[in-house]
Formats: C-alpha cells, structure tokens, sequence
C-alpha cells in the first residue's frame, strides 16, 4: 500500500496509532529506535495544514542524526546521550510543512559512521527477515522499521552507502538524491563532502512523492542547489523504449554468489525485453580497488574536524575535569566509541601537514580520477546498474568477510561512486538469495533524479516486489 | 654590534556588518554576554555556515583600497585546534587562497615616502570572548562568528617609528572606508607583531618573536622598544634569541613568554566542504570598487588643495568623524582656514569624540557656518565669535545669539576714531615702538581699542582707522 492508498485507507488516528505500537511491540526484536516522540502535539497542529499535504497525517520516523526542536538528538552515539536540539533541521521544518507526524528517532552507526549498525550506542539493530541478521548501516534503524512495516516513509543519510545497502539488506526501496538536492542543514555530518539525505520507501513512487517534499534550495546549506524541485511522482513512467542501461561489469566479474547473478540477469533480460538498451560498461578496475582506501581517508579526515565540537562543554555528556582542557578530554574520551575513536585518528593523519599532500590530497585527486571515469561512462548510457550487495544481509558474527578481496573491495563498496560524485543512485528490491532479499542499485548524471526514477520504477514493475512488509518473528 | 630592527605586522579588524560571518545572529556591540548567539556560533551539531555576502564586499573595498590583487574564486578552509573559546573545534579562514593578495600601502615619514608590501588579508571568524576569574573562565559567545579580517605586512618595517605609522594608515584608511570602527582599545583592531634582529648589513632574517594581542598606537612603540631592547642584550651577551610567542605587559613595560615555538599545534588545514567555491562577479567588484568612499591620502590632497597647510589637513584627516564634521561645515562658508581652525581648536574642546562620531551635538553645522562666514568678514572679532560660539554648541541659531549677547558691531568711525585717540594717548611709546618696525605694538593697541570697546569695534574698521593715525603722526 502506498502513502497515497493509506491516507484514503484509514484515518490519521489510525494510522499514527498503528505505527506507534508496532514501534513498540517490535522494539525488543528489532532495537531500531532510539527514542519514542508523542505524536500528539504534531495531531493537533494538523489544523494548520491543508488535508492535500503529501505527508498529511502520515507517521515517519527520523534517523537519529536529524534535529528536531525539543526532541533528543544522540547520532547514536554516548556523548550526545543528553542532547535535546534546540532547533530544526529544514528537513524536518520541511516534513512537517507536508504534514508527517514524526513519531520517533532511529539507531544507526554513531554519526552514520559505519556500515553494520552494530556500533549504534544502543547496540545493533536486527534484520526482520533473519533476526540473526545485521540490519546494515549505517542507517540500520530506518530501514527495519520501514520493511517491517511501522511507518511507510523513513529518513535515512548516505556517505558511502548507508541508505542503499541497507535498503539492499531489507527488500525496500532507498533513495539518495543528487548532492545539493535536500538540505543538510540541521542534520548531524559524518563527512559534508559525501554526505547525503534521503529516504527508505516501500515502494519507488512513495520514493518519488518523498523526493518531492524533501528537495529544494536552502538558505541555509550553501552547498544546496538552486534548481527547481520536479513533480517527480506525478511525472513518474515506467517506458524503458530506448533507454541506455549499462551494467557495470566489473561489479558482475567480482560476484561469486551464482543466485544472484542469475537474479541480475532474469533482471537485466526483463529490461531488454520493455525496450531498453541494455550493455556491459567497464569502471577502471585499478580505481575501483581504490575506492574504499580512498573513501575512508576523505570521510574520516572531514570527520574528525566535524566532531570536533563535541567536548561537553556547550551540550552533550560533560565529565568534569580539573581543568576545560582536561574536562574536553574527559567527555571525548568517554563519549566515543573504540570505532570512532580509530576513524577520528586515522582522519587526523591524514590531515598531519607532514601527511597531508600523500593521503589527503591524493585521495582527494583519486577521487576526481573516480568522478571523471563516472562521466564518461555517463555519456555512453543514461543509467548503470548492479547490484547492491553480493547477498543477503550478513550475520552478527560473521568474520569470513575478507576485506581484501574483489568481492568485498568492489561488489560490496562500488555504491560510494554516487557519494564521490553526488550523483543520485537509488536500490530497488531484486529477488531473494538463500532465502534473503538483495536489491539492485542503479546511478545516473547529476540532478537527473526524474529518468533515475522512472527505470527504477521498470525495474520495481519486472520483478514484483513492492510494499513488502516482514513482520520480525523469533 | 649595530643592530637592524625587522617587523612585519598582523592585524587582526572586526568588520562592520549587521550579522555574522556564517550566521544569521547579530554581530554584537555592547550586548548583554552570550544574547547575540544562535546554534550555529555555538556550534551547535548538523549546523552550516552561510557566508555573509556584506563581509565579502567589505574585504574587496579593502583590498581595492589596499592595492591587493582580488582572487575572484572566494574560498574557505578549515584551521583545526581544541580550545574552549572556539565553539566549533575549528575556525573557518582563507588560509590558502586568501580573497587579497601583494598589495601596499606609502608612508608619509619625515625621511620620504615608504612602501610597506601587503603579503596577503584574508577573511575568517572571530572566537568566543574568554574572562578568567580565580579559578574560574566565564565565555561570551557574543564575539564568536564575527567577521574578521587579517592584514599580513611583510617584514619591510624597520622601527617603532614605522609600525606605529604603518597601523595608523592601515586602520585610517579601514575606518574610511567604513568597513570598521578600528577601536583598538575595544579589540575590533587587534595587532601582533613579529620582530627580529639583524646585524646591520646582513640579508638573512633574525630569528623572530611574536609579541600578540596589542591593543593601542602607543602600546605598539613600547613593545617594540621593550623587544628591541630585549633582544639586542641577548645577542650582545651572545646568547640566541627563541621563537616564541610573547605579550607586551604595560606595568613592567616589558614582554613576557607565552609559549615557545615547540610543540606548536598543526593546525591541519584543509578546504572547507560546506562553502563551495564561489566566483565573484567581475561586475559587482567593480562596482564596488567605484563607489569606493573618499580615502585619507585623497582627502589629504584636497585639503592642500584648499589651502590648507600640510599640518592641519594632517591633524583633520586622522580624525575622519572631525574631518566629516568639517567637508559638512565648507557647505556653509568659504574661509576655509578659519573653519579648520575652528575645527581642530574649538569644537574638539567642547565636544567629545563619541558625540562627533554618533553625530549626537546640539550644534548646528549650518549655523556654526554663519559663524565662521561672520568671523572671515570680520563683522565679528574673534572674542565675539567664541561667546557665540559657546551658544551655538548648546543648539541655538547664530542670528538670535547675537541678538541674546547684544554683540553690536560699532562702525561709527566718529565713535572709533575717538576710541582710537585715547588708546593712542595712554600709549606713546607704542606708536615709537610701532614707527620703529615693531610690529607687535600695532597687535597690541588693536587689543586695547578691542578692550576699551568692550569687544564691539569693529575690527577691520578700527584696524584701517589706526593705521590711518598712525600714518598721520608719522609724518
């Protein structure tokens, strides 16, 4: 059922009611909230709102990284337990204008930094289709919570991947648009260079509808862009008829998974078969090794000036010291994980003036190599396509990942191409391997989140799976 | 051994806008601690900086002023370090391409002019306000996120001398153009000053200290001396001078150690992700650079232009609010050298530099002219003119003070000449003095006809009647 379907379904009261208790009765199973907000407020205030509204009425959920005024706001993290926001970010000004009733915050990874969800400071998130199963990261929360029905709509960011893999994990649709296409003003960073606001759906016009109330030019984050905001749902059209899909290749030669292969290539069939232009493309293979190296210098360098202004002094968790320099020391030390702690260490090498030239500035060059090789792919197909995980969602303890290999290097790290150069990407559900959904990820050219739509909304019609919901069972 | 002193100066200048360099908040004057702040100085968690677009014509009107060459591509980094005062844990400056660059400036020294090269003035923020007591620190936030910009010389300053002539150009020429209120004493101009020794005759550079934070033209020649002279005994002793940061402390009249050069932070600099490099308009540089106010050296050369003297367009021109008082005041009369002298001696007697400055005086500038015009045809003696003058400061019109004082010209020439008649009989050896080449005797029979009239005479009539006489018993 669509947004749309469920305002015409039930009432307001109903609906929030509904998604409230299931973010309740789903919480021992899924741990995915981090805090509960009574709706009741936001109920009343609906009289200033015009019925019509995209959102009116409608229950979503914020990933703990999104401020809203006199909510607490941790970015799941220990040094901002405490923190109570003292002002909106414009997404949620911008949510509220439309109507939504917010009716909780999400886990993720402490500040979006990481891909499991198991560093959130209230411990990980489960996977309600394997409950043994991580949820991915970092915006674990948000998409549980969307497949296992609570709310149709929540928000999620994207610095590598952190909506798109998960979305992959938990057969739901995640959208990141273009950089500069939603403000990220008011939402707590990881890396402002590559991060990205942008939703979990259950379905891609729902994606389409939520684009639409959430993009647009902000004054207030100088980075957003200027150019107008498409009626995207309504313009929404499924006719591949000569459109260019390319398959990134290298991607497809890193799987071993033969079932997911096969889905990718029932898939890509399908998609010939309703007129569309379907061919093999090639990344540089020796940049894409790159990728992730390349990443987590970028990331982590801007992350740690980012969070530099948590000290306890102004907000967050203070520990007393004898001294301010000794009291910031204190609450650092005690409010960040052992994970943060190694990504703030490793970004401040590589900012070290003696370090600077040879791993900040080169990454930051690799990353331009990365953009130009992207483009020109761009100009020879209007979309490219792969999937979003080589399987299903891994288990808590699975240790058999070998991060060196091409499969992990590339199959399970390529999606950060979008984060490198902010273009909007989007996964769309693809099939279930083992038993477990993998979606498929498909990119194309800046602020070109209209055509990016309509193929994923082919792809949405070619295999079927839409508004799933998996209710978490032990 | 001879020593050649080397300096190169840091300023540090508020800019005059009505927010903050990233923030909608208000830039605050004289506000109650920590009212003028929102999330974004405070640093708060998910904020943005927006550029303030204000700042950025100021910095161009200064740099066109300055003879920096504008970088048209406006960019931001990040300087990374951990104190209480900065909300963010970073400051965000222009630390690699700065919006000026190779500029100058001439001083007018007594030995000739002097060209003092601008390495580069960049844009940044200012940090919050610290206030230690015992063993507590209270922060005003107020200050955080002001706009700043910095002046860099290079080392082309070779005394006291210079380095007080250098600031009080750089910051005349900054208050000119209005793009701030250059109170040194308030900290919205803040000076750090590197000095070095040389032998005399050697080209390569000193080892150099910092001496931070000076706050007046006076304190600036008196750490310098105090540094000087510091050095010059280490050297002179043999010893090496340390890099280091220093302080100038006004009760020992002597600089005292901050920090050393070790150990000093890497600031890790890099660009700021959250500006995006931002392309000036030719255009809009231009126009601002046209409707560039009045500089100092322009005026200056106005005022000789006028006749001035080279001394009281100096004394008008490093006032600017007195020198403002005065272009307004030439509306309204044409004896130039009579209105600064007015100027200089008389109105900044009786009014203070806050009421000059905030324009907030009783006195009408129209009517003040009147006054000037009265004393320049002499319908007034200058004893006339100041009684009205003290009237005129309270707000009155000049033709109702003279009405008020009963101030009556007498032009009688039967009522002088007899005046004059009596002066010159009480007064014989004065018209000896006078026929003897005495000027001075004819000063000061004018002053006891001016006495004996009660100030009423007259005094260019009076002036021609007794020469007149003089002539006469001449002969």
């Amino acid at each position: 059922m669509d947004i749309t379907k469920l305002k015409e379904m039930k009432s307001v009261q109903e609906r929030v009611d509904e998604a409230v208790n299931k973010s309740h009765a789903y919480q021992a199973d899924l741990n995915a909230m981090v805090s509960f907000i009574d709706p009741s407020e936001q109920i009343e205030n609906l009289k200033h709102i015009d019925p019509q509204a995209p959102f009116y009425g409608v229950p979503v959920v914020l990933k703990d990284l999104v401020n809203m005024k006199g909510t607490v706001t941790t970015g799941s993290s220990g040094i901002l337990e405490n923190y109570v926001s003292p002002y909106d970010a414009t997404i949620t000004e911008k949510l509220r204008a439309a109507g939504a009733i917010i009716i909780g915050k999400s886990s993720c990874d402490t500040f979006g930094m990481g891909g499991t969800n198991m560093t959130a400071w209230t411990g990980p998130v489960m996977n309600p289709y394997d409950l043994t199963r991580m949820s991915g990261g970092s915006s674990g929360g948000s998409a549980v919570l969307v497949a296992s029905g609570v709310v149709p709509m929540a928000i999620g960011t994207d610095t590598g991947d952190s909506i798109r893999k998960p979305a992959s994990y938990n057969n739901i649709v995640g959208l990141k648009p273009t950089y500069g296409r939603i403000s990220r003003y008011g939402v707590i960073p990881y890396a402002s260079s590559l991060d990205h606001v942008g939703v979990f759906t259950r379905n891609v016009k729902d994606a389409a509808l939520s684009l639409e109330v959430l993009a647009g030019r902000d004054d207030k984050d100088m980075t957003s862009s200027q150019l107008p905001v498409e009626a995207y749902a309504k313009l929404l059209n499924s006719d591949l008829e000569g459109k260019r899909i390319g398959i990134i290749q290298n991607v497809i030669d890193a799987i071993q998974n033969r079932e997911t292969l096969n889905l990718f290539k029932d898939l890509c069939d399908q998609l010939t078969a309703k007129g569309a232009l379907v061919q093999s493309i090639h990344l540089d293979e020796k940049l894409m090794h790159a990728f992730l190296p390349t990443y987590y210098i970028i990331a982590n360098a801007e992350a740690t000036a980012n969070h530099a202004n948590l000290d306890g002094l102004r907000f967050g968790v203070l520990h007393e010291g004898n001294s301010m320099e000794e009291s910031m020391i204190r609450s650092r030390t005690a409010g960040f994980g052992k994970l943060l702690k190694k990504r703030f260490v490793i970004g401040s090498y590589a900012l070290f003036t003696e370090n600077q030239e040879e791993v900040f500035r080169k990454a930051q060059k690799v990353r331009r190599l990365i953009v130009e090789d992207l483009k020109r792919v761009l100009c020879e197909v209007d979309v490219v396509i792969a999937p979003a995980s080589a399987q299903g969602a891994p288990k808590f303890d699975d240790v058999s990942i070998d991060q060196l290999s091409s499969e992990y290097l590339i199959a399970e790290n390529y999606m950060a191409l979008a984060n490198f150069s902010g273009y909007p990407s989007i996964t769309v559900p693809m099939g279930y391997v083992d038993g477990l959904p993998v979606g498929v990820n498909l990119t194309s050219a800046a602020f070109t989140e209209q055509l990016l739509l309509n193929v994923a909304l082919a792809v949405e019609e070619s295999t079927g799976i839409k508004d799933m919901i998996k209710e978490p069972k032990r | 051994m001879n020593y050649e002193t080397v300096i190169g100066i840091e300023i540090h200048c508020e800019l005059k806008t009505k927010s903050k360099m990233f923030s909608g908040a208000p830039v605050a004057v004289n506000m109650q601690p920590n009212t003028c702040v929102n999330e974004i100085d405070l640093g708060h968690p998910g904020v943005l900086p927006s550029l303030n677009k204000e700042a950025v014509r100021l910095s161009v009107l200064a740099c066109s002023a300055l003879n920096l060459k504008i970088n048209p591509v406006v960019r931001f980094d990040r300087k990374n370090y951990y104190y209480s005062d900065l909300p963010k844990g970073f400051q965000i400056t222009q630390q690699f391409h700065p919006i000026g660059e190779h500029g100058y400036i001439d001083l007018e020294l007594e030995e000739g002019t002097k060209r003092i090269r601008i390495n580069r003035l960049h844009m940044e923020e200012d940090t919050a306000k610290q206030y230690h007591a015992d063993d507590e620190t209270w922060i005003d936030f107020n200050r955080a996120g002001t706009p700043l910009i910095e002046i860099v010389s290079e080392a082309d300053i070779r005394s006291a001398k210079e380095a007080m002539a250098y600031v009080e150009k750089l910051r005349n020429i900054l208050v000119y153009l209005d793009v701030t209120d250059g109170k040194m004493e308030e900290g919205s101009l803040r000076c750090d000053i590197n000095i070095s020794l040389r032998e005399v005759g050697t080209e390569a550079f000193g080892v150099k200290t910092e001496v931070k934070n000076l706050n007046s033209i006076s304190n600036i020649e008196r750490a310098i001396q105090a540094e000087v002279e510091r050095q010059s005994a280490l050297l002179n002793a043999g010893d090496v001078v340390e890099q280091a940061t220093r302080r100038y402390d006004d009760g020992t009249k002597t600089t005292i150690l901050m920090r050393k050069k070790e150990g000093t932070v890497d600031y890790k600099y890099f660009p700021e992700p959250n500006i995006p490099p931002i392309r000036l308009d030719q255009k809009w540089i231009e126009s601002i650079q046209t409707s560039m106010p009045e500089l100092p050296d322009v005026r200056h050369a106005r005022y000789i232009g006028l006749g001035l003297s080279d001394y009281d367009a100096q004394v008008l021109i490093s006032n600017k609010a007195l020198s403002d008082f005065f272009d307004k005041l030439l509306k309204h009369t044409s004896y130039v050298k009579l209105a600064a002298n007015y100027c200089i001696s008389d109105l900044l007697a009786n009014i203070s530099q806050k009421e000059l400055h905030d324009e907030s005086y009783a006195l009408k500038i129209e009517e003040m002219g009147q006054l000037i015009t009265g004393l320049g045809k002499q319908d007034i003696s200058s004893k006339q003119a100041k009684d009205i003058f003290v009237e005129l400061l309270k707000g009155k019109d000049y033709q109702a003070t003279i009405k008020e004082l009963n101030i009556e010209q007498v032009s009688d020439t039967s009522v002088l000449s007899a005046l004059i008649e009596s002066v010159l009989a009480e007064n014989e050896q004065s018209i000896i003095d006078y026929h003897n080449g005495k000027d001075r005797a004819l000063g000061f029979l004018m002053g006891q006809i001016m006495k004996k009239s009660k100030g009423q005479a007259n005094p260019a009539l009076t002036n021609k009647l007794l020469l007149e006489e003089l002539m006469k018993r001449k002969a």
